[in-house]
């Protein structure tokens, strides 16, 4: 799975986004490695609203971007357990990266 | 401005993409503005910008391509073929424009590159490469600048550079540049008498030369020239009666739109270095260089270049054949080039000077060196030759066969230099048969009649007739050889 993808699954893991805010939260979680642009940001949408693993939710007001509507995106089930399963592959490969002792520091 | 730019970047996306997230993507273009402020993050967002442009343009068109792909195809259900369709809008004619402009720009600057020829200069049909005109325009002393093909032909292909010859009416006046400006009676009169009088004082055979001037005059006389008022169709005029009353095609009047020049062009230095790439470029116009069965080397030139950039080409060529027992030098599309050259070649072939002849050379005849390093010089040489083989060709078959260093297979040849070029004056010139003077080999040469093949076949079998006789002398060498 992209990397872009799956960090949008992620971000909408607590709540309901919409393109801003998904993309804010993105910034977050990579400690702001990840910034994504328009471009990347809706053809991953677009991508996973295809696979049905975000969904579209009506428009509405974001109380912290004035009175505009903006479209909200939804994880689904499926998305969900993509996202699981993503997450355990890469735990899965941290593992292997800690039994090799290629990791330093805290990680070790 | 911002938004308009980024509108601008959005465009490139496929529009099912726009119709749906255009939108959405400025409102973020917009909320970012508002919030990342300060020098530092306004530049990290016009860096972000240009990045995501890259990145993400191929997987929109993706994903577009994945839908349609997963459609059903309708149009490919009858066997009709069909192109698959990125987007579903027809492209908008501002696209097309700018499109099929950038396309032009690249191609031309591809062409520029690779110095094709491009659409506003102008070659002849016989995609003679550019460089060997510019030889033989820079030979041909006449530099009759705009027919090239009558300069070729007045120069013998500039086998030998056709010596200029002045107009015997000294520098006459200039007739006026354009073509469309009228010729009045004086004009057209001096120029038939001058005519007259070159093709009496050069013309090979003095009879016909004294029968065309009298009946130039005659017409010029009777008015019957008087209807011409232009110079090319003055020319071909004269040209047609003078080919009527001599019997000889050769003889030849031609008009100039652009003043002739007085002394022969110098090349600029430019004008040097593109003909010595273009010569590289096309390895010298060597053809081949190889080694037949039976240990025969074959080489085709089909041209003599300037021995100045191609002289060390030409000699690694035929030294790579050093090892073989025979040589064929492979002349039939061979048009001619530069003495010097056709000298250098030959000097190959020898392991002590000879005389060697040189029409357009003063005198005509000179020892030849040989060429240190050879080891061709007892070696047999045979040469092809056809039709086409003219002028610098020629002159090499020539002087070898007069050595009886070669054998000469194929056709007879086009028969060489056809005459001197005469100025007429600032516009008009002539090309007229010279008088045939026995070479040092006490035969006349090639000019007009051509060179007899010693084995004469058709041009296409000459190769594998030569091939023949070759392997045939090799084995009686080696069985005289044996049994001494």
């Amino acid at each position: 799975m992209p990397s872009a993808a799956f960090q949008i699954l992620l971000s909408l893991v607590g709540e309901d986004l919409h393109g801003y805010g998904i993309m804010r939260q993105v910034a977050s979680q990579t400690g702001g490695r990840m910034r994504l642009g328009p471009g990347t940001l809706y053809s991953s949408i677009q991508a996973l609203l295809q696979e049905k693993l975000i969904e579209e939710v009506d428009l509405c007001e974001d109380p912290k971007l004035g009175h505009e509507r903006r479209r909200y995106y939804r994880l689904t089930s499926s998305g969900r357990k993509l996202a699981r399963a993503e997450a355990e592959r890469l735990a899965d490969l941290l593992r292997v990266a800690r039994a090799k002792k290629i990791l330093r520091g805290e990680y070790v | 401005m911002f938004e308009k730019i980024c509108a601008c970047l959005l465009r490139l996306y496929p529009s099912a993409f726009r119709a749906r997230y255009e939108e959405e993507a400025l409102q973020l273009y917009r909320d970012r503005l508002r919030d990342e402020t300060g020098m530092f993050q306004r530049c990290r967002l016009y860096f972000d910008l240009l990045l995501d442009a890259l990145v993400a343009l191929p997987q929109a068109w993706g994903n577009t391509s994945a839908v349609s792909n997963a459609a059903p195809l309708v149009a490919t259900a009858q066997n009709i073929p069909s192109f698959r369709l990125l987007d579903k809008q027809p492209l908008r004619p501002v696209p097309i424009l700018i499109g099929s402009t950038f396309s032009f720009a690249a191609l031309s600057a591809f062409g520029l590159m690779m110095r094709l020829p491009s659409p506003s200069r102008s070659y002849s049909i016989s995609s003679r490469p550019s460089p060997i005109k510019s030889v033989t325009k820079r030979l041909n002393h006449a530099a009759p600048a705009v027919n090239d093909d009558h300069a070729a032909t007045a120069n013998g292909s500039g086998a030998a550079g056709a010596p200029q010859r002045q107009s015997p009416t000294g520098n006459a006046s200039t007739i006026p540049v354009d073509s469309g400006v009228r010729l009045d009676d004086a004009e057209r009169g001096r120029v038939i008498r001058a005519v007259a009088s070159i093709l009496v004082a050069h013309y090979v055979d003095p009879q016909k030369a004294h029968e065309a001037s009298d009946l130039l005059l005659t017409r010029e006389k009777r008015g019957e020239y008087g209807a011409i008022v232009d110079g090319p169709t003055l020319a071909g005029r004269l040209t047609k009666d003078i080919r009527a009353s001599t019997k000889d095609s050769r003889v030849l009047v031609q008009y100039n739109r652009h003043a002739i020049p007085n002394s022969p062009p110098v090349p600029s230095a430019a004008q040097r270095e593109e003909y010595r790439a273009a010569m590289l470029r096309q390895n010298c116009t060597i053809g081949k260089v190889q080694v037949l069965p039976n240990n025969i080397g074959y080489i085709k030139f089909n041209f003599f270049p300037d021995p100045i950039v191609c002289s060390p080409i030409f000699h690694a060529s035929v030294r790579r054949l050093n090892q073989s027992d025979a040589i064929i030098f492979d002349l039939r599309d061979n048009t001619g080039g530069i003495p010097d050259m056709v000298a250098d070649v030959a000097a190959e072939l020898f392991d002590k000077p000879v005389l060697w002849y040189n029409p357009r050379a003063t005198p005509n005849a000179s020892m030849l060196p040989s060429a240190h390093g050879s080891k061709l010089a007892n070696k047999p040489v045979y040469i092809l030759t056809s039709t086409r083989t003219f002028s610098g060709a020629e002159h090499f078959t020539y002087d070898l066969k007069m050595l009886k260093r070669a054998t000469v297979i194929g056709e007879t040849t086009r028969g060489g230099h056809p005459g001197a070029v005469y100025h007429i004056d600032d516009h008009f010139w002539m090309v007229v048969p010279e008088v045939r003077k026995p070479s040092p080999y006490g035969t006349l040469d090639w000019q007009g009649t051509g060179v007899e093949p010693d084995v004469k076949v058709r041009a296409a079998d000459a190769l594998a007739i030569a091939e023949k006789l070759a392997a045939r002398k090799l084995r009686m060498a080696v069985r005289s050889g044996s049994s001494r």
